[in-house]
C-alpha cells in the first residue's frame, strides 16, 4: 500500500491545466482555468447549453472546435474522447468500428478487439444476449449504443477518458446506472474520468468532484433548490375528475383483417383539487404526456371520462355528427368555456406557435376566441400584462416565433396559457428544452404565476426530485399505469414502489436498483411491466398485473411485493 | 469588449443565418428568369433565317429554340403541379371522410409510380399522338406522382404540427383552425412540391425531343436541336443549345430544392 502511494505520488497527474483560456471571437468561454485530475478520479463539469463544455473537452483532447482560440497550457496523458452524441457511424457494423478504434489504439486484430469489447460490455452490465456486434448502431437501442461506446473506452483503456454529454437523452434510471458503472471502472483501473454535461443530467452523482462552468469560470457547483419557493397552500375541493381514462391507437389490420390497436393508457383515475399541484412522474413510454393531453381532451381519450366542474368534456369534445346543428356552435356543449379554464403548456413551445403569425396576433386570436368579453381595444393591454407576468417584455408581442430563443418561447408559451385567466394549467415537460439557469428561471416563473393566481397545475416530467419539489401530490406512472401515488413529501422521502425508489435514487445521483432498459410498448411482458428490471420480482409477478392498493391514508402502491426486502 | 453573460429574455436576437438551399434557389430563379427573358427577346437579335438555318448565329438560334422548350415546360409543370397537389389533397380528404386506409392506398399508388420510369411515356405519346396539348398532359402526368408524394408528406407533417393543437386548445373550431392556421402554412410547402414538376417535365420533353418524338419542329426545342446537331456533327450548333438546356435544368432543380428546403426548420 505504501509502495503504491509512493509510486502514485511519483507520477504526475494525467490531466493538468494552467490558466487555460478559451475565446470564441470576443466571447470568453473559459477564463484562466487551473485543473488537476488524478488517476482514478471522476470529475464532472456541468454547464448550460453553449457554456463551453465541448470547447473545454476539445481543448483538453487537442481538438479545438473551429473558431475557438486557446491560451495557457494543458497537459494530458494518453486520452480518449467520447464526443457529444457518441459519433458512431450509424450504418457500419459495430464490430468493424470497434476493431478500428481498439486496433488503432492497441494494435489488435478484430478477434482480440471483440474479446476486449466483450469484457467491457461485462463491466457495463450488458447481458450476453444483447450483444449484437454484427448490427449497425442505428439498429441498436440507444441504451445499448451508449453501453457499447463505454465498453469501447474500457477496451482501449486510456489514461484519461473525456466524455461529452455521456448517455444524454437516456432515461434517468438507465443513464445513472451506466454512469455509475463507468465511474466504477475508472476508479478500479486508475483512469482519470472527466464527464461534461448539463446540470440536470445527473453527472454529479457518480463523480468525486463537481465543477460548474459558469460565467466562463470553473466554480464549485451550486446546490439545486430543494424546497418550494413559497410554502404551498393546502388545496381546495376537487374540480377536475378523470375516471378510467384510457387511450388506444389504431394499428394496421392483422393478417385476417381483424382490427388491432395499441393501448398506451389503462384506466387512470385522478382528481385535481383547486390550487393543487399534481406531478405526473415517469420515463419514456410511461404515457404521462398522453394522460396530460387526455385531461385536456387534445385528443379526447378513447375510454373513461374527464369531468370538469360537472361537465363531461369527452362528450363535448367528440366530433359532432354530419349535419349536426351544433357543428359551428362556438361554445358547443360548453367546450370553449372548459378550454378557457384548462390551458396547456407544450414540451416544444417554439413549435406550438404558428410560424406565419406574430406572437401578438396569435395572442389576440386566443383572446378573441376564449375571452370575447374583453373588448378588442383592451386586448393589447391584456397581452402586455400576460407577457410581463411570464417574464417577457411587452415588445415581444411584435416578434415572430422564429425569432425567439428557446427560453423566450417557453416564457411566451406560459404567457399564452395565462391569457384567458385559466383555473388549471396542464404542463407537459414545459422546460424539457431548457437547461441550467434558464430552466430554473422558467420553473420559478411558472410557480410564481401559479401561486399568484392560485392555479391548479398538472406537471408531467421525468425529473423526480424537481417535479415533486413544488408539488402537493405525485403520481408515478409506468407503461400507462399508475404504480404509486402519494403526497409529494412521502414520495420524496419514502417511496415504496421499486420504480419510484429507482427514480428517486437517479434524481439524487445514486445508483438505481433497476437493471436493463424499459420494454417497448409493443413488447410489454405479461404481468407486471417492471418485472424484468425489478429487484423484487418473483415468479408471481409474471402472472398478474398488480393493482393499486392503499398502504397508508392517501398512499397507493401497485406492487405485489412492495413490503418485501430485495434480498428476501 | 469580452462578453460573459447570455442575452436577457426579449433581447434582440442576431439575424438568422441564411438557410441551406436558399442561395442556390435564388441563383436558380435568377438564371431561369434571365433565360426566359433572353428567349422572349431572341427574335429581336436574330434575323428571320435563324430559326431554320444551323449556320446562323448559334446563340440566337439556341435562344429561339428555348422559347418552345420553356413554354412547354411551364405549361406542363403547371398542369403536373396542379394534378400532383390535387392528388395529395384528394388523399387527405379521403383520409378524413373514408378513413386512413383509403388515404394510405391513394398515396401509396403515387409513391410507387414516382419510382417508375414514367418519362418514357413522353416519347411514346409524342410518337402516337399529334396535338401538343395532349403531349403536355401526358408530360404533366409523368411528373404528378412525385409532386403528389411530396405534397402529401408536407401535408401530413403540417397536420401533426403542435401549433394546430395549440389553436384547438384556444377553442378555435376546426373551420377556423383550417382557415387561420392550416391554409396560410400550407401554401408554401404545396408550392414547393408543385415546383418539383418543372425540372421533371423539362427533362422529359428534352429527352423525347432528342429522340425526335417530342415537340413539333415548328415550335423549336433544345432537345430536338441538340439531337439534330449531334446527328450532323456540328459542335457550333450543339454546344450553345446543350449548355442552355443544362443551365435551365440546373436552375429548375435549384429552385425546386431551394423551395423544398427553404420552408423547413434547419
Amino acid at each position: 500500500m505504501k509502495n503504491a502511494s509512493v509510486l502514485g505520488a511519483a507520477k504526475p497527474a494525467p490531466v493538468e491545466t494552467e490558466a487555460l483560456t478559451l475565446m470564441l471571437g470576443d466571447r470568453v468561454l473559459l477564463d484562466r482555468a487551473t485543473l488537476l485530475v488524478e488517476r482514478g478520479q471522476v470529475l464532472a463539469i456541468t454547464g448550460g447549453a453553449g457554456s463551453g463544455k465541448t470547447a473545454l473537452l476539445g481543448a483538453l483532447a487537442g481538438q479545438l472546435p473551429a473558431g475557438v482560440d486557446m491560451a495557457g497550457s494543458a497537459r494530458i496523458d494518453g486520452h480518449l474522447l467520447i464526443a457529444q452524441g457518441g459519433r458512431l457511424a450509424p450504418r457500419r457494423p459495430l464490430a468493424l468500428q470497434v476493431a478500428e478504434v481498439v486496433g488503432h489504439h492497441l494494435g489488435l486484430d478484430l478477434r482480440s478487439s471483440l474479446r476486449r469489447m466483450a469484457d467491457g460490455l461485462d463491466r457495463m452490465g450488458v447481458p450476453a444476449a444483447a450483444r449484437r456486434f454484427d448490427l449497425p448502431p442505428e439498429q441498436l437501442p440507444e441504451q445499448l449504443r451508449w453501453a457499447c461506446l463505454f465498453a469501447m473506452a474500457v477496451a482501449v483503456g486510456p489514461a484519461v477518458l473525456l466524455a461529452d454529454a455521456p448517455a444524454a437523452g437516456l432515461d434517468p434510471t438507465v443513464r445513472l446506472r451506466l454512469l455509475h458503472r463507468l465511474a466504477d471502472w475508472a476508479r478500479a483501473d486508475g483512469v482519470a474520468l472527466i464527464l461534461a454535461g448539463r446540470p440536470e443530467d445527473g453527472l454529479a452523482g457518480p463523480a468525486d468532484r463537481v465543477l460548474a462552468l459558469r460565467r466562463a469560470r470553473l466554480l464549485p457547483a451550486n446546490p439545486a433548490r430543494t424546497e418550494p419557493l413559497t410554502p404551498l397552500e393546502p388545496p381546495g375541493t376537487a374540480r377536475l375528475h378523470a375516471r378510467g381514462v384510457g387511450m388506444s391507437y389504431p394499428l394496421a389490420p392483422g393478417p385476417r383483417g381483424e382490427a388491432r390497436s395499441l393501448a398506451v393508457l389503462h384506466g387512470i383515475d385522478l382528481d385535481l383539487r383547486t390550487g393543487e399541484t399534481l406531478v405526473l412522474l415517469g420515463e419514456t413510454g410511461s404515457a404521462k404526456a398522453t394522460l396530460a393531453r387526455s385531461l385536456l381532451c387534445l385528443p379526447p381519450p378513447t375510454a373513461g371520462a374527464v369531468v370538469w366542474m360537472g361537465r363531461d368534456l369527452m362528450a363535448t369534445a367528440a366530433p359532432s355528427a354530419a349535419g349536426d346543428a351544433r357543428g359551428d356552435d362556438p361554445d358547443r356543449g360548453g367546450l370553449r368555456r372548459a378550454r378557457r379554464d384548462l390551458q396547456p403548456l407544450f414540451p416544444d413551445p417554439a413549435a406550438s406557435f404558428d410560424p406565419a403569425m406574430t406572437l401578438g396576433a396569435q395572442f389576440g386570436l386566443v383572446l378573441e376566441s376564449l375571452r370575447p368579453d374583453i373588448a378588442a381595444d383592451r386586448r393589447d393591454h391584456r397581452i402586455d400584462e400576460a407577457l410581463e407576468e411570464a417574464g417577457l417584455r411587452p415588445e415581444a408581442a411584435l416578434r415572430w416565433p422564429s425569432a425567439l430563443s428557446v427560453a423566450e418561447a417557453a416564457h411566451a408559451g406560459l404567457a399564452r396559457a395565462i391569457l384567458s385567466e385559466p383555473r388549471v394549467l396542464v404542463a407537459d415537460e414545459p422546460a424539457s428544452r431548457l437547461s441550467a439557469e434558464e430552466r430554473e428561471t422558467f420553473l420559478d416563473t411558472l410557480m410564481a404565476v401559479r401561486d399568484r393566481r392560485r392555479l391548479s397545475l398538472v406537471l408531467a416530467t421525468e425529473r423526480y426530485d424537481e417535479g415533486l419539489r413544488d408539488a402537493h401530490r405525485g403520481v408515478v406512472m409506468l407503461a400507462g399505469r399508475v404504480v404509486e401515488s402519494a403526497d409529494a413529501g412521502t414520495l420524496r422521502t419514502a417511496p415504496l414502489h421499486p420504480y419510484s425508489r429507482a427514480m428517486l435514487a437517479a434524481a439524487q445521483g445514486e445508483r438505481p436498483a433497476l437493471e436493463g432498459d424499459a420494454p417497448s410498448a409493443f413488447a410489454q411482458p405479461a404481468g407486471c411491466p417492471l418485472r424484468r428490471r425489478c429487484p423484487l420480482a418473483r415468479e408471481f409477478c409474471a402472472q398478474a398485473i398488480p393493482t393499486l392498493e392503499e398502504v397508508a391514508p392517501g398512499h397507493h402502491v401497485a406492487c405485489h411485493y412492495w413490503d418485501t426486502p430485495a434480498d428476501g | 469588449m469580452a462578453e460573459y453573460d447570455q442575452p436577457p429574455l426579449s433581447h434582440p436576437v442576431p439575424p438568422e443565418t441564411p438557410r441551406a438551399g436558399f442561395a442556390r434557389g435564388l441563383s436558380g430563379a435568377a438564371i431561369l428568369a434571365a433565360l426566359v427573358l433572353a428567349c422572349a427577346a431572341a427574335p429581336l437579335m436574330a434575323d428571320g433565317s435563324a430559326v431554320h438555318r444551323l449556320d446562323a448565329d448559334p446563340v440566337a438560334a439556341a435562344l429561339l429554340d428555348g422559347r418552345g422548350s420553356l413554354s412547354f415546360a411551364l405549361l406542363a409543370a403547371v398542369l403536373g403541379g396542379l394534378l400532383g397537389i390535387g392528388w395529395a389533397l384528394l388523399a387527405g380528404m379521403l383520409g378524413t371522410l373514408a378513413g386512413n386506409r383509403a388515404e394510405r392506398r391513394t398515396i401509396a399508388a403515387a409513391q410507387r409510380m414516382a419510382g417508375w420510369p414514367l418519362a418514357l411515356l413522353v416519347p411514346l405519346a409524342g410518337g402516337l399522338m399529334g396535338p401538343v396539348w395532349l403531349l403536355a398532359l401526358v408530360t404533366a402526368l409523368t411528373a404528378a406522382p412525385a409532386v403528389a408524394a411530396l405534397a402529401h408528406a408536407e401535408l401530413s407533417s403540417l397536420m401533426r404540427a403542435e401549433f394546430l393543437t395549440a389553436a384547438r386548445a384556444a377553442g378555435l373550431p376546426e373551420s377556423e383552425v383550417v382557415r387561420r392556421h392550416l391554409i396560410p402554412n400550407l401554401t408554401r410547402p404545396l408550392l414547393a412540391a408543385g415546383v418539383l414538376a418543372l425540372p421533371r417535365v423539362l427533362a422529359a420533353e428534352s429527352f423525347a425531343s432528342l429522340l425526335g418524338l417530342g415537340l413539333p419542329p415548328a415550335l423549336g426545342s433544345w432537345g430536338a436541336s441538340v439531337g439534330l446537331a449531334a446527328r450532323l456533327g456540328d459542335p457550333v450548333a450543339f454546344v450553345p443549345r446543350a449548355l442552355l438546356l443544362a443551365l435551365a435544368l440546373w436552375a429548375a432543380c435549384a429552385i425546386a430544392d431551394g423551395m423544398a428546403t427553404g420552408h423547413r426548420k434547419p
